[in-house]
């Protein structure tokens, strides 16, 4: 029995099929060109065959399958989702380009679903079996997508909620809604008599406001001091100083040495720079540092104004120009009683190449480094 | 098989021969590797607790396997009928549970305290940095001006330093993980590529010790040794005064100065010389860094007042010379060492083989093909295709750094 549905995929099929054939023969065809037709050729092709070997959603008879239109049809949502995706799409059109493709991916999604629905709407005048076999069509991809979604959107809203909180409260939110989940958790497993309306309730309250709180979060920012790091990007075109920076260390906090041990630490206080180095009993004016080997340095500020550790190394010639250029790098700026680390590999002797030193711009002290 | 015929005198020859063979090698007297010789007060800590230990151990070992074994051949299977199974013994249970967590409480008390005792680091008389690669070790000393040593010194193969002195090294590596271990003197301490790992070194005598990196490391792990120099505290300042002597040029016309030119078109690509200067007075710069994938190469400063090269894994004194140091007493140690690789002592065979093919003598890498230079670096010291001529004139400048 060939009906609607099959055909229509069918007939796709073979359209498919022949414009790629043309296209190979009288088209340069090009890769994107003959995978996007071919693509085409094979899901439809794959989409009639499981119309046909479904018998059009199980209908026993011709007059079944149209007869569904007949009778009165459930209410659907996806039309107010797929309005909802043009909404954002045009939105983000004006304003920001990730609202755009959120559109996008809400109305591919109330598309798709819509289609399916009125796929399986087709099936019988049955309301309740077509409800069945649009949700053994469709709940494979609709669960895993909409667990992610969720996923998603509360590991987001979470994200920005800790984000833009004080650490120390942070931690206490997070011991208290992990204590919360457990409590819940045990709730369910020991008191059946709890599942239901309760939890139901309960689960949309947490979900309304984690969400409300991730999207007030979310336009509130971060808090001071991330926000700070992550304007110094912006500034990446000016020397170490006292306030931005283009050499800094940016991948200082991706490196070994920084998660498994630091040669020294470096500390301002009271306008005085000093180094505790390991192994070392007393603070030191001066640090050695092994050559032609990756060694981590830890800044510790205790002045009150936002500082930066720089490693000034030597020169080098640049390029054929003869030009010598100063080399040096620094951390990021570090607020009062933070502390920021800088990963450092010297290749050249410090009795030839030097003197090398770390500074603080604004502060008129150096510990002296050597390279043996 | 019958309990006779398992004891046969045969069998029972082959096991006390065994036993008896392990039994001597215990005894070997010229063992300079041997953790029950210690030769300074960390090692001996760590020996006080073997004495400890082992007789404990050995005592629960003894009785366990004998239990065992018992009990193999007293129940062992002749077709009986299997045993009424009986379950739980609470007394029995209870004491056998006791008696081990009481041996290892007593062995815990002492074994905690040793370890603390050996990772003590507030009591440092001197510091100096190790740094392993594949596979040699670098010692460089900071300046600690109250041993005379007002610039860094860096040396490899052989690290000296004062007997008597509690001198804590500052271990790290530049490639993969290593173990610095001197038995004589202290356990081992991997050094770590990014950390710094402290260990304690004291010697009570003048002399030397001999270690052996203990992690495996890849192809020439077995080759990459180390020994400690220990001096008197009067030695140790004539060398550190050796040590940072001014360069001395060789003399024009020589066959030394020919080896210097040498030195200069091929070895100080990577090796270090302090002061050595190109014909033009500039200083010449070692850059390991873009020759060798390691980044480091040995620096050959007063190359000759060591007595091993490469890694520590060949001599460069003759065996007679060798067996004069390894063999003098505390008091004359110090000056013979001093004395340095003359000419009549120098090991010119392992040299000269060493200067003509490298990684013919010392595996680099386990794939010949991977020798050549990749990504314009070699994977340690390379097959220069010196002359005889230019090795002979090599040898004759190396046998001026001293």
């Amino acid at each position: 029995m060939f009906t609607g549905a099959s055909k229509y995929f069918l007939g796709l099929a073979a359209a498919a099929a022949v414009s790629l054939v043309l296209y190979l023969l009288f088209v340069t065809p090009n890769d994107l060109g003959a995978i996007a037709l071919g693509t085409v050729v094979l899901v439809a092709g794959t989409l009639a065959g499981i119309t046909l070997f479904n018998r059009d959603a199980e209908a026993e008879t011709i007059e079944d399958a149209t007869g569904a239109a007949l009778q009165p049809l459930p209410n659907s949502v996806w039309p107010v989702v797929c309005a909802l995706g043009v909404a954002l799409m045009a939105v983000g059109l004006a304003s920001v380009a990730m609202v755009f493709l959120i559109g996008l991916g809400v109305l591919a999604l109330g598309a798709i679903e819509w289609l399916i629905q009125d796929w399986a709407e087709s099936a019988s005048a049955d309301n309740k079996f077509n409800n069945f076999i649009r949700e053994r069509a469709i709940s494979p991809l609709e669960l895993p997508v909409f667990a992610a979604i969720g996923g998603g959107i509360i590991a987001f809203s979470f994200s920005r909620i800790m984000l833009a909180m004080d650490k120390s409260a942070g931690a206490i939110l997070f011991i208290v809604i992990s204590s919360a989940v457990l409590l819940v958790g045990f709730l369910i497993a020991f008191k059946p008599n709890f599942r239901g309306k309760i939890i139901a309730v309960v689960s949309a309250f947490a979900g309304v406001a984690l969400i409300a709180g991730g999207v007030a979060t979310a336009l509130s920012g971060e808090r001071a001091e991330l926000a700070e790091a992550s304007r110094e990007d912006h500034y990446m075109h000016k020397e170490c100083g006292e306030e931005e920076s283009k050499y800094f260390d940016k991948v200082a906090n991706n490196r070994v040495p920084l998660r498994s041990g630091v040669v020294a630490t470096i500390i301002l206080e009271d306008g005085k720079l000093s180094a505790d180095v390991i192994g070392y009993n007393e603070p030191q004016n001066s640090v050695t540092l092994q050559r032609a080997n990756d060694s981590s340095v830890l800044f510790r500020n205790k002045d009150a104004e936002n500082r930066r550790l720089v490693l000034n190394y030597g020169t080098e010639v640049v390029g054929e120009t003869g030009v010598e250029e100063k080399l040096y790098t620094c951390t990021q700026l570090t607020g009062e009683d933070q502390e920021n680390v800088l990963v450092v590999n010297i290749k050249k002797q410090s009795s030839v190449a030097g003197p090398f030193t770390f500074t603080v711009p604004g502060v008129d002290d150096a510990i002296e480094v050597v390279v043996p | 098989m019958k309990i006779n015929k398992m004891l046969s005198p045969r069998r029972l020859a082959a096991v006390a021969g065994i036993l008896g063979v392990a039994f001597l090698a215990g005894c070997a007297t010229n063992a300079p590797q041997d953790t029950w010789q210690p030769k300074g007060p960390n090692a001996e800590k760590i020996d006080n607790l073997n004495w400890l230990v082992f007789p404990i151990a050995g005592v629960v070992g003894v009785i366990v396997i004998g239990l065992i074994l018992y009990i193999l051949m007293r129940f062992r299977d002749r077709g009986q009928p299997i045993p009424k199974q009986t379950h739980g013994k609470p007394a029995l249970e209870i004491t056998l549970t006791i008696i081990p967590a009481l041996i290892l409480s007593v062995v815990g008390v002492f074994t905690f305290r040793a370890i603390f005792e050996l990772a003590e680091d507030q009591d440092t008389e001197m510091i100096i940095n190790v740094t392993g690669q594949q596979w040699w070790w670098e010692y460089d000393y900071p300046i600690q001006e109250q041993y005379g040593i007002t610039q860094p010194i860096i040396t490899s193969g052989q690290m000296v330093m004062p007997a008597g002195t509690k001198v804590i090294l500052r271990e790290t590596s530049r490639d993969v993980i290593h173990s610095f271990w001197v038995p004589a003197l202290n356990g081992k301490k991997d050094a770590v590529p990014g950390r710094i790992h402290l260990l304690r070194m004291e010697a009570d005598e003048p002399g030397i010790y001999a270690g052996q990196c203990a992690e495996f490391c890849g192809l020439s792990h077995a080759n990459m040794r180390m020994e400690v120099i220990a001096l008197s505290k009067e030695d140790f300042a004539a060398w550190v005064q050796n040590q940072l002597a001014d360069y001395k040029a060789p003399a024009t016309d020589t066959l030394a100065k020919q080896g210097e030119e040498v030195f200069l078109n091929q070895c100080v690509r990577c090796h270090q010389v302090n002061g050595l200067k190109r014909a033009d007075g500039t200083p010449a710069i070692a850059a390991p860094e873009d020759n060798v994938h390691s980044g480091a190469a040995p620096n050959l400063t007063k190359f000759m007042t060591r007595n091993t090269f490469a890694g520590a894994m060949f001599d460069l004194v003759n065996n007679k010379c060798r067996a004069d140091v390894w063999g003098a007493s505390a008091t004359e140690f110090g000056a013979k060492y001093l004395t340095g690789v003359t000419e009549e002592c120098l090991n010119t065979t392992k040299l000269r083989a060493w200067l003509r093919n490298a990684p013919a003598v010392k595996p680099m890498y386990a794939n010949p093909e991977k020798l050549e230079p990749t990504e314009g670096k070699y994977r340690g010291m390379p097959n220069l295709n010196l002359t005889e001529d230019d090795i002979d004139k090599l040898v004759a400048y190396l046998l001026t750094l001293r």
